[in-house]
């Protein structure tokens, strides 16, 4: 048994000597904890740890095969996506005890706070006292125990495991019915009890999901889009898509979902003009040469940055929107380009982590997929807030893309339409998010850098946040940004076009005196090389593609990703579907649009006077129309307008 | 209820090159793979597209605008159209020619097109039917042009006639097309069994006409070079075509050897299966199977009829054996790649063998041959000297074209040397000397993506095969032209290459240029320059000036770090709210109007929705017993009635004075104000009588029907009221309800959120209940509706948007929809900034 004194060391010390200790096999006692937030966070070897005192936040947090026990009480989120291992808290547990766990055990001899073992997946949370409001809130499986009271609420949303408790049932959550306790569930509990010394002599209740709210009631007729131009620009007030709209939702008596980005023309990247005439970009062959295009991302704080051969990324997608073949795809085609891929909501593959030189591993509401194993062998975390095609709003999957194999990777149950949480069950503020963000670079080890993934909105508000928090970069994704499945009036109303996003953030961080300060990877409807080099000049540090990348892989924008038939087999989990595509063609494809957009980049920058892609300035750029200007506060410049238009002409 | 899904492709800009006219300057156009990749230019999508809207007349111009030989395509195409489909990589190609085939069978034979007369005082004569003589005749005579077609046999048709057998192209869909084309070129005049150099000359023809096109094909079949090829058993396999595309049908010996892998052997072999006495039948093909040239289906289908495929073997001589014949062989093994990139056929030693058989057909390539011309210089060895840059020959008044010209091809490419030539000779005859390069004009007929909701799942569609057929020697067509059925799964399987979807930012152009990235080799530097130089270019501003203010130009700000996101899909927010201080209770902020002078039975249905919607009616009269009634009062016309929950009196565009009066003490009293001018003078008269609303008509034409559909909405008039009430301070005091062009519960909130309390829905609900909107901008309801999916339409629309509507609030962080503020949106547009005074996006103010 080694001794541990918080009062003489930090807990990133304290964490690191467990992690040591742990590979020893060697057990041991932490004094003074004094509640301090992350003990024990990240251990993935077997080893018993013992807490003398009181713990705080994500006490045993992100960990596997290892053992706790706490003397007194904890904060909130103890056992925090715990995967195997177990706690035992003596005394009381604050809130979201055994949030997102997958298959700790969790014994709590005292009360507990709201939300207990919200969006667990599997494991078992046992309280000897009473729990607070919404226990089990939207639980994918699992069980909880409760020997005292249930709370109001309980089993809020859930969507599968169990519930048993022993006190009263004060409420019951939205979806949540009792249910008759089988022998076997009963015999069950107690054999939990006696293993962990829990006299008990009581009866059970149990409560499950009631599932009425699982699947939509009825399905949307899929229909096949209209083209855009009839219902944007000078288009009819009642046009054929708005027509279209009102009988669909007249039938399903509910907003429609569908996949991809926004449909109408915003103010974007081709409202914006290069100040000097590049008729000349791309005379020099070699210009790729001739242009500093190597960007770092992400190593303010010290992590290891992302080593990009040019100022792209590929955008978060997850697997599930897409199938695993476009993943590792797409992966592929990245390590072959030499940037970073993103895994998005679903978690972590083997074979997309194989692809894929650089990879950052993306943590969502839902926790779906996430891990402390592929935390760990992640070269980037990101923390999603939102993303631009449905800001707000979390994740939606429709039943037909929720197959065995997908549920088992993101812990849910089969054949449901995952709406995913909205929010982070431990993110309810700028406060929260910074011990959040402390937690994922304790997990691992101050390594990899922590970033966070925005839809534009307050823009000017959150990026102050983002900055203060400590991320070591953003991702800024604007309205134009697409998605497998979301609202369609929220595709279209929600947030803010990208070019307005990335202006207001930098007047924001011009505001705090933080220029030049924070990281801004910006995406949305970044369709190649041009907008890249605007975004750059507009002052974004790298972009991302994602749509673009789909497409040069076979995509063929008819809109239907939320369906889940993908004719090309791009975002689908039928496999009569998916082996449609052929990854490594495909992987070909994406890496050639890649350097496409790498040749494009250099020879507009070269074009532009520069030797570098970080000398773009916004001085390189004018806006073409009234609202361009007034998002970006570049000049308004219409005359370049017709400027293009002779040097076209100049051209054909 | 049918949708209106005709949305047409209008509004693309078109630059028209007079000589050279097509639809490529569209930016909403990209021809698809496909009709690139037709030689001809077909617009495949177009047609394939009117299939399923069962357009086959519509089809049927799309298909034969470029092709006057549309029913022998059809059957026959070598369908370049296919392999380059997109949806090949996928689950097979869209079967392009079948349906071709399918809209030629069903309309082909009946269509009469117009007739195409002689209006210039030029001629042409051309030299040889085949596909690329006719179709320059035929070109030439839409020009205008009389034309002289020569014929060395007795038939039209050339190679298509002479040279597919009956099984795969019957007479009589040859004679159709043929028909056809001759029926509409009145100026068309055949001289058939006349050939060149024997029954009419060169000179002569020149003489006559003033330009001559020499189209004279690839007919002689050629040598092997083998010896024993002269014996009378061996025979050349076009020859063998042509016999018994003669109508012989010769007794064949029991085996039958094919030499050669391309078209001509694929119908030989099969023809020789069909013929009395055969039994079996040997393809000698010199390499391997990867390399056969012969289209597969073709090849797919002598295997299935049971011909065998001896591949890698090289015909060394004939010899007369016993009765028959032995051919004596060498193996080979695949080499190198030739210039073409096809392996070439490298002998194997020691490998010689015999096949034994009694009739060795030829088919190892054609020639075109001419005395005639040959003694004047003008041929190459197997053809026409000629120029491919302008179709010239060594005579500046003689063109060339077809496989005369340029060695042995495709019908489909032999129609596009056609149209080239006549493209050249028109240029020639019109005097202009450096005509534009042709290239295949490419036009679109902008039909909409056909609707088919099982078009990513529906799989090739094969048409029924009978191979041989129940009495081969008659040369029974070898599949069935698709049923109805099977040719609207296969339309709908198509991807629409060429056409927009709903996405701007990913818009076909958009598409094509990242297409055209992830095909392109990085080295290749010019390629990539012109991946910029098209992008570089501005667009046409989304916004333009004469854009009004919309709704659809204002966005919600989405609730992130700064302010806490409210679940919407799962936490509750209320849409619940009150008119006049709680007189009147509404679960959600939506009224219904309009249906004042609608049929009974859709007013009574509209009423049952409104009743399980619990939305009240606003209107002259009531529309149900238990739907609130919040009636309109023209002043001086209508009494106000006691059963009405509120008493609105509509004043229209001028503010006059009216006599407000409350029939019971719960009564609402409002006024209804259609014009921004009257509301200066009615919020302070509204507000000192105790009025309890206002009903701000953004249409200006309350009470007309449907005023929705007469023009868009102006939205100053809620930005002036709440700013007029703003000055007094009294923004609590008064009630604003919104009426005028609504299609949302987002529309709804953004209303909300610029001050209003509730929203009056009119054209929705109409559209709900199965109504259309007309032409002459009015509603009809077809009788096609029960009355229970009307008035579940009704309750649905306003379910849905109260849905959409509190979705929009939570996504703000906001648990009530009447919190939604005018510091949740931003303006898109500098428009609708102006006439809502929100803020234009990335500024606060």
């Amino acid at each position: 048994m080694v001794k541990i004194d918080l009062a003489k060391v930090s807990v990133r010390e304290a964490n690191e000597k467990l992690r040591e200790l742990g590979e020893k096999g060697e057990s041991a006692e932490i004094i003074n904890p004094d509640a301090r937030h992350h003990l024990g966070v990240g251990l993935t070897a077997p080893i018993n740890v013992k807490i003398k005192g009181s713990a705080g936040y994500f006490c045993a947090g992100l960990t596997d095969q290892a053992h706790f026990d706490v003397e007194a009480n904890v904060g909130w989120g103890v056992g925090d996506n715990m995967y195997t291992g177990s706690v035992v808290v003596r005394g009381n547990a604050g809130a979201i005890p055994g949030v997102a766990i997958r298959g700790a055990e969790i014994v709590i001899h005292g009360n507990m706070g709201s939300r207990a073992g919200q969006v667990m997946k599997e494991g078992t949370l046992c309280c000897l006292g009473n729990a607070n409001f919404m226990a089990g809130y939207m639980m994918y499986g699992g069980r909880i125990i409760i020997l005292g009271d249930s709370g109001e609420r309980l089993g809020e949303d859930m969507s599968a495991g169990e519930i048993y408790v022993a006190g009263d049932l004060i409420s019951m959550g939205s979806d949540a019915k009792q249910v008759d306790l089988e022998q076997s569930d009963d015999e069950s509990v107690r054999e939990f009890l006696d293993r962990y010394k829990i006299p008990f002599k009581g009866n059970l209740k149990k409560v499950m999901n009631a599932g009425t709210k699982l699947r939509y009631a009825k399905s949307e007729e899929q229909v096949r889009s209209i083209p855009f131009f009839t219902f944007s620009g000078t288009s009819d007030y009642w046009n054929s898509k708005i027509q279209e709209d009102i009988h669909i939702k007249s039938q399903i008596g509910r907003y429609r979902v569908r996949g991809y980005g926004g449909a109408r023309p915003l103010p974007h990247f081709n409202d914006i003009s290069f100040r000097k005439d590049i008729t000349h970009a791309g005379n020099d062959p070699d210009v790729v040469s001739k242009v500093e295009m190597t960007t770092e991302v992400g190593g303010k704080y010290g992590a290891n940055p992302l080593k990009l051969s040019m100022p792209v990324m590929i955008a978060p997608m997850s697997y599930g929107a897409l199938s695993r073949s476009t993943k590792q795809a797409i992966a592929m085609a990245s390590a072959m380009s030499n940037i970073a891929e993103n895994t998005g909501e679903g978690g972590m593959s083997d074979a997309q982590r194989d692809a894929a030189d650089q990879l950052i591993f993306q943590m969502l509401g839902g926790r779906l997929g996430w891990n402390i194993h592929d935390m760990q062998r992640a070269d980037g975390l990101e923390i999603y807030i939102s993303q631009g095609a449905k800001p707000g709003f979390g994740g939606q999957l429709m039943a037909k893309k929720v197959t065995k194999e997908l549920a088992t990777i993101r812990g849910i149950p089969e054949g449901i339409d995952l709406r995913s949480p909205s929010r982070h069950p431990d993110i309810l503020g700028a406060d929260d998010l910074v011990i959040k963000v402390e937690e994922l670079r304790e997990a691992t080890g101050y390594r990899v850098p922590v970033s966070v993934k925005l839809g534009a909105g307050r823009v000017r508000d959150d990026i102050k946040i983002a900055y203060k928090d400590g991320f070591d970069f953003v991702e800024l994704d604007g309205m134009q940004g697409s998605t497998g499945a979301g609202g369609a009036e929220v595709a279209e109303y929600v947030g803010i076009p990208t070019i307005a996003a990335i202006s207001e953030a930098l007047e924001a961080l011009e505001e705090i005196d933080a220029s030049g300060k924070l990281e801004i990877i910006l995406m949305g409807g970044m369709r190649d090389g041009i907008d890249v080099v605007k975004s750059l000049a507009l002052g974004a540090h790298a972009a991302a593609v994602g749509t673009s990348v789909l497409i040069a892989g076979g995509c063929i924008a008819c809109m239907q990703c939320h369906v889940g038939q993908c004719v090309t087999g791009i975002a689908t989990q039928d496999p009569e579907h998916e082996k449609r595509y052929k990854p490594e063609v495909e992987a070909k494809n994406i890496h050639r649009y890649l350097e496409g957009v790498r040749w494009q980049i250099a020879s507009l920058t070269h074009a532009l006077g520069h030797k570098s892609v970080h000398d773009l300035s916004r001085d390189d750029l004018v806006a073409l129309t009234p609202e361009a200007a007034e998002m970006t506060k570049l000049p308004y410049a219409p005359e370049f307008r017709d400027r293009d238009a002779t040097v076209r002409a100049k051209v054909s | 209820m049918p949708i209106d899904r005709k949305d047409k492709n209008v509004n693309g800009p078109r630059t028209l090159l007079a000589e050279l006219p097509d639809d490529t300057s569209d930016i909403h156009y990209v021809p698809a793979p496909c009709q690139i990749a037709c030689p001809v230019g077909t617009d495949a999508p177009s047609y394939i597209a009117y299939i399923w809207d069962g357009e086959y007349e519509n089809a049927y111009e799309a298909i034969t605008a470029t092709n006057p030989f549309s029913s022998i395509c059809g059957r026959v195409c070598d369908a370049p159209c296919e392999p380059a489909c997109r949806r090949t990589d996928s689950d097979g190609p869209v079967q392009i020619r079948n349906l071709k085939r399918f809209v030629m069978d069903k309309v082909g034979h009946d269509y009469d097109p117009p007739s195409l007369p002689v209006t210039r005082k030029e001629s042409v004569g051309i030299v040889g039917s085949g596909p690329a003589g006719m179709v320059a005749a035929h070109d030439l005579c839409e020009a205008g042009f009389e034309v002289h077609l020569y014929e060395m046999t007795d038939r039209l048709g050339g190679m298509m006639i002479w040279g597919i057998p009956a099984f795969r192209l019957p007479q009589s869909v040859i004679q159709e097309d043929i028909d056809r084309l001759t029926h509409r070129c009145p100026g068309l005049n055949i001289h058939l069994n006349t050939t060149l150099g024997k029954d009419v000359t060169i000179e002569q023809l020149k003489n006559q006409h003033d330009a001559v096109i020499l189209a004279i094909g690839s007919w002689w079949g050629k040598k092997m070079g083998i010896p024993g090829e002269e014996d009378n058993r061996v025979v050349d396999g076009v020859q063998f075509l042509r016999e018994i595309n003669a109508g012989a049908r010769p007794e064949m010996p029991e085996t039958v050897v094919v030499i050669g892998g391309g078209d001509v052997a694929m119908d030989a072999c099969r023809a020789a299966l069909r013929l009395p006495g055969c039994k079996n039948v040997k393809v000698v093909y010199r390499r391997g199977s990867d390399e056969i040239p012969a289209r597969k289906i073709e090849l797919q289908g002598a295997i299935e009829e049971g011909i065998e495929f001896i591949y890698n073997t090289q015909q060394v001589s004939v010899e007369a054996f016993n009765s028959g014949l032995k051919l004596h062989c060498l193996k080979t093994e695949d080499g190198p790649p030739d210039d073409e990139g096809r392996k070439r056929p490298i002998i194997k030693e020691g490998s010689d063998h015999s096949i034994d058989c009694g009739m060795v057909i030829a088919s190892v390539g054609q020639e075109g041959k001419c005395e005639h011309l040959d003694e004047k210089g003008w041929m190459l060895s197997d053809r026409v000297n000629t120029n491919w840059e302008g179709m010239s020959t060594e005579d500046p008044k003689v063109f060339a074209a077809g496989d005369g010209a340029f060695g042995g091809s495709t019908i489909v490419m032999a129609m596009s040397h056609g149209q080239r030539v006549a493209y050249y000779v028109k240029a020639f005859l019109e005097g202009r000397e450096n005509p534009l390069p042709y290239r295949t004009p490419h036009k679109t007929r902008r039909v909409a993506v056909a609707q088919d909701q099982l078009w990513e799942k529906l799989p090739l569609q094969e048409p029924v095969f009978h191979g041989v057929g129940e009495n081969p020697i008659e040369f029974p067509e070898i599949e069935d032209t698709y049923s109805r059925e099977d040719a609207l799964k296969e339309a709908a399987r198509c991807y629409r290459c060429d056409a927009e979807t709903g996405s701007t930012d990913y818009a076909v152009k958009h598409r094509e240029d990242i297409f055209v990235m992830a095909r392109t080799n990085p080295l290749d530097h010019k390629k990539l320059k012109s991946t910029i130089q098209d992008r570089i270019r501005a667009r046409v501003n989304p916004f333009p000036n004469d854009r009004a203010a919309s709704l659809d130009d204002l966005t919600f700000l989405p609730a992130n770090l700064s302010r806490l996101v409210i679940d919407p899909y799962r936490e509750a927010c209320n849409t619940a709210t009150d008119l006049g201080e709680g007189k009147l209770l509404l679960s959600s902020p939506f009224f219904v109007t309009g249906f004042d002078s609608t049929e009974d039975d859709v007013k009574r249905d509209v009423g049952r929705g409104l009743a399980g919607a619990n939305c009240g009616y606003i209107g002259v009269k009531p529309i149900a017993n238990d739907v609130n009634w919040l009636q309109l009062v023209l002043p001086g016309q209508i009494k106000p009635h006691k059963d009405a929950s509120a008493i609105i009196y509509a004043i229209g565009h001028k503010f006059q004075s009216v006599e407000p009066e409350r029939l019971s003490e719960d009564q609402l009293l409002g006024m209804a104000i259609s014009s921004l001018e009257a509301l200066p003078e009615a919020i302070p008269y509204a507000l000192e009588n105790n009025f309890d609303m206002l009903l701000l008509d953004a249409t200006g034409a309350l009470g007309s029907p449907w005023s929705e559909l007469k023009s868009a909405p102006d939205l100053a008039i809620l930005r002036d009221a709440v700013s007029i009430l703003r000055e007094l301070d009294r923004e609590e005091e008064i009630d604003l309800v919104y009426f005028g062009g609504l299609r949302s519960g987002t529309d709804a909130a953004k209303v909300i959120g610029l001050g209003g309390k509730a929203v009056v829905y009119g054209v929705v609900a109409a559209l709900a209940a199965g109504g259309q909107i007309t032409d002459t901008h009015d509603m009809h309801f077809e009788a096609d509706r029960t009355s229970d999916d009307r008035s579940e339409g009704v309750s649905a629309i306003l379910k849905a948007c109260a849905n959409e509507a509190s979705m929009m609030a939570r996504c703000t962080g906001k648990t009530n929809l009447m919190n939604i503020e005018p510091e949740d949106m931003r303006a898109i547009s500098v428009a609708t900034s102006q006439a809502t005074g929100v803020p234009v996006a990335g500024n606060t103010e």
